[in-house]
């Protein structure tokens, strides 16, 4: 009911001060003793669930880089292939934090069950592909994915993945570049970010070169080898198989070009005298890695191209350490 | 019989009499008499007192602050229950009809008239009550009937609709292709208030989609593939949408009053299954067994999250079916609706795939081990219940076959265009849902009026 004036004092005033609250207990002091101690309980759970509960934590020694090499068993001599092996394995002790896989060709010893990835009579070089898709399982917490053909070498070890490449990738980066060359419509995003990076390419005269790339762990990891991977591509005869199916898909796929970006050749892939690049993509001294692009045809030896190399890294390395 | 208040032919209108003016009449609450300038000053009531009287009582229309006595506050209800004696004087219209003056009218007045006195003789505790009834009326006329019920259905707190898009693909293959004939058209116009009513009954979006083979599209490869193309328009049109409902044009919402939200997504995770072995008409192994793949992809059930489902897909005998499929707005989505057609593959298996994209989606489900963990399949009766003639082969299957006692969601009259009557399927199916939904008030006229009366006449009644 609504009353036009307050209601009355009583005239005899009461002897104490009524209390302002109705519950005795909770006086001020109380109150901030209780927050404060629920404060402290919901840090503690939340420490302790993060300590014991948390199975997404990434345990400690994990590499954030690592390298895959498919090697190729059955055309190749094992004396060859050791030397490559040695070469990626004294480049990761270098970098105590990068780990090296190495995949061989022949899938019989590695993947017990290949009825799958016979690559369905598909050139060998396809096999690439589910190799990097393997190093995603076997190094789950893994961030970055460096495919590194077998026909190379790394020449310098004072560079790492991250400081030089992923760390400036966007400086490094060819914005508004024609994904094939010289002048496919199709052309890389002028505004990416470091983070929206997910795949780290180059280019040589002919194309995109899947001889060496960088692959970031994720979700959209997954999805781009198993388009990659399409057993439709494989059956395509592609002229030059898993290198033309990759154009195809950048160029086709909105939702692969997003993530991808072109960086200058010799960063991760400069090519040995010979090779189908420019002058800017040829190998020069103090270059991170060589391939020799095209040496196990047109009557090259591979073998013979890699030794030339090999005192000069084994010197460098042995100068390092 | 100077003592009648007047009769009055308009209603309320004061009155009508000059030379009649009641001792009585001012009192029960008549209004301001817009006759009243026209009085010849032949009575004892001047004008003047006589709107100062009116005045005095205006406020109060229905009972007298004067309290005059029981003959004065009753007069009027005896009086105007008498038969009244239509004099007409000082008509307009009384030059016109002659033959009308003098005749008996039986309480005079329109219907509004007589509505009008039935608001002033009614109490104060009537009135109020009415008013309660009245305002309760109202508020579900606005909550229930009107388009108000369908923006609260959709807001967020109260229904959440408007996470919900319908696509109805309508004029398949019309256009350039074929004329549609009246059969045609009358499959579509009912298909498309179907799904209109049940949008805007729950809420949701609905998205007609003109399927017609363009002129554009006539003599290009992508001819008839435009349910990709159509799904991304509408993941751009309803940014606030997040699930998007595929509906051919030949099915049928058996069950309006099912909502989405409490038929399937309240409970997606027990409503759908992520294993195909539980039903695999297909034969797909599943998992992977390539050792290669990472745990969530070799897993059965994805990673099992009810979060990570991005399709949501019915299986017929045959496979996939695509009348009628759920897609959530998802990066993943983005990349599925990405590859999902691709000129390499179109070109090595156009002729192989009838059903485009279902084959294609079959294909990628099949080799492409990032699809699966976001795929969940639905029981086909939840969503896209056959009638009898689809999958026939092997007889009625409770997994497959709609069955009214189990008043199913959505029947889909698939390949009901190959050699079988849709428009006689749709036609029935609509009699049933209207059957089955009938009302209250149509179940008693039908279930017991109807039946007695059979019983009693022997006579079939509609009513």
């Amino acid at each position: 009911m609504h009353m036009a004036m307050p209601s009355r004092k009583s005239s005899t005033p009461r002897p104490y001060t009524p209390r302002s609250r109705g519950v005795p207990m909770l006086r001020r002091s109380r109150v901030q003793a209780i927050v404060l101690g629920l404060c402290a309980l919901a840090t503690l759970l939340f420490t302790i669930s993060h300590i014991f509960g948390s199975s997404e934590s990434i345990p400690s020694g994990t590499p954030p880089v690592v390298i895959i090499t498919v090697l190729d068993t059955d055309h190749y001599s094992k004396a060859y292939l050791d030397t490559i092996k040695q070469n990626r394995n004294d480049y990761a002790k270098k970098h105590a934090d990068l780990m090296l896989m190495l995949c061989y060709l022949d899938y019989a010893t590695f993947f017990p069950e290949t009825t799958d990835y016979d690559l369905a009579g598909a050139p060998s070089s396809w096999s690439r592909v589910p190799a990097v898709r393997h190093a995603l399982t076997k190094f789950p917490h893994s961030t970055w994915f460096w495919f590194l053909e077998q026909n190379s070498l790394i020449m310098n070890p004072a560079m790492t993945v991250e400081s030089s490449i992923l760390d400036k990738v966007e400086g490094l980066m060819l914005k508004n570049h024609p994904v094939v060359p010289p002048d496919s419509v199709i052309k890389t995003f002028p505004h990416l970010k470091s983070h929206q990076v997910d795949l780290i390419v180059t280019q040589d005269n002919t194309g995109l070169a899947q001889g060496s790339f960088i692959l970031r762990r994720g979700e959209w990891s997954k999805f781009f080898l198993d388009t990659w991977f399409d057993p439709l591509y494989r059956s395509y005869n592609f002229q030059k198989a898993d290198a033309h199916a990759l154009e195809h898909i950048v160029q086709w796929h909105p939702t692969i070009l997003s993530k991808l970006v072109i960086i200058p050749q010799r960063t991760i892939n400069a090519y040995i005298k010979g090779g189908p690049a420019d002058e800017s993509g040829l190998y020069k001294d103090g270059d991170f890695v060589i391939r020799f692009v095209g040496c196990e045809t047109g009557g090259r030896d591979c073998i013979k191209e890699a030794d030339q190399f090999s005192k000069q890294w084994r010197a460098v390395f042995d100068a390092r350490s | 019989m100077s003592l009648s208040r007047s009769p009055s032919p308009q209603p309320g209108g004061g009155w009508a009499s000059p030379g009649l003016s009641s001792p009585f009449g001012e009192g029960s609450g008549t209004t301001t008499p817009r006759t009243g300038y026209r009085i010849h000053d032949g009575s004892s009531v001047s004008w003047e007192s006589a709107k100062a009287k009116t005045e005095g009582v205006n406020g109060y229309p229905s009972f007298s602050t004067h309290n005059n006595g029981f003959f004065n506050r009753h007069y009027r209800k005896i009086s105007s229950s008498l038969p009244r004696f239509n004099i007409g004087a000082d008509k307009s219209y009384a030059e016109k009809e002659k033959l009308g003056r003098g005749r008996w009218s039986v309480r005079g007045g329109s219907r509004l008239a007589r509505l009008r006195s039935m608001v002033r003789q009614a109490n104060r505790k009537t009135k109020i009550r009415f008013l309660i009834g009245l305002g309760i009326f109202m508020l579900f006329l606005i909550y229930q009937m009107t388009p108000i019920r369908y923006w609260w259905r959709r807001s967020k707190a109260l229904g959440g609709g408007k996470k919900f898009v319908i696509i109805l693909a309508a004029n398949q293959g019309g256009g350039v292709m074929e004329w549609k004939g009246p059969r045609e058209w009358a499959i579509e116009r009912d298909s498309i208030r179907n799904k209109k009513k049940y949008a805007n009954r729950w809420g949701y979006d609905l998205e007609i989609v003109d399927m017609s083979t363009k002129k554009r599209y006539a003599h290009e490869w992508r001819e008839s593939w435009e349910k990709v193309d159509t799904v991304r328009n509408c993941l751009r049109k309803y940014p606030d949408a997040e699930w998007f409902w595929w509906m051919d044009l030949n099915t049928f919402i058996m069950e309006p009053s099912y909502s989405l939200q409490s038929h399937i997504f309240n409970n997606l995770g027990t409503n759908t299954y992520r294993d195909i072995n539980e039903y695999n008409p297909l034969n797909i192994t599943h998992p992977f067994p390539s050792e290669h793949l990472d745990a969530e992809a070799r897993s059965a059930v994805g990673d099992g999250k009810v979060s990570s489902i991005n399709l949501v897909i019915p299986q017929d005998c045959s496979g996939f079916n695509l009348g009628s499929f759920f897609i959530r707005r998802s990066q993943w989505t983005d990349r599925l609706l990405d590859v999902w057609w691709d000129p390499v593959g179109y070109e090595q298996k156009h002729m192989e795939w009838e059903h485009k994209e279902q084959d294609a989606l079959e294909f990628l489900y099949i080799n492409q081990p990032w699809i699966r963990p976001h795929t969940a399949f639905i029981p086909q009766r939840k969503i896209n219940s056959f009638p009898v003639g689809a999958c026939s082969e092997n007889g009625n299957d409770t997994r497959i076959h709609y069955n009214e006692k189990d008043r199913d969601f959505v029947v889909n009259m698939a390949g009901c265009e190959w050699g079988r009557d849709c428009w006689g399927e749709m036609y029935n199916f609509r009699e049933l849902s209207y059957y089955l939904n009938r009302s209250l008030w149509e179940r008693f006229k039908e279930d017991l009026v109807a039946v007695i009366w059979f019983k009693l006449t022997g006579q079939k009644v509609k009513l």
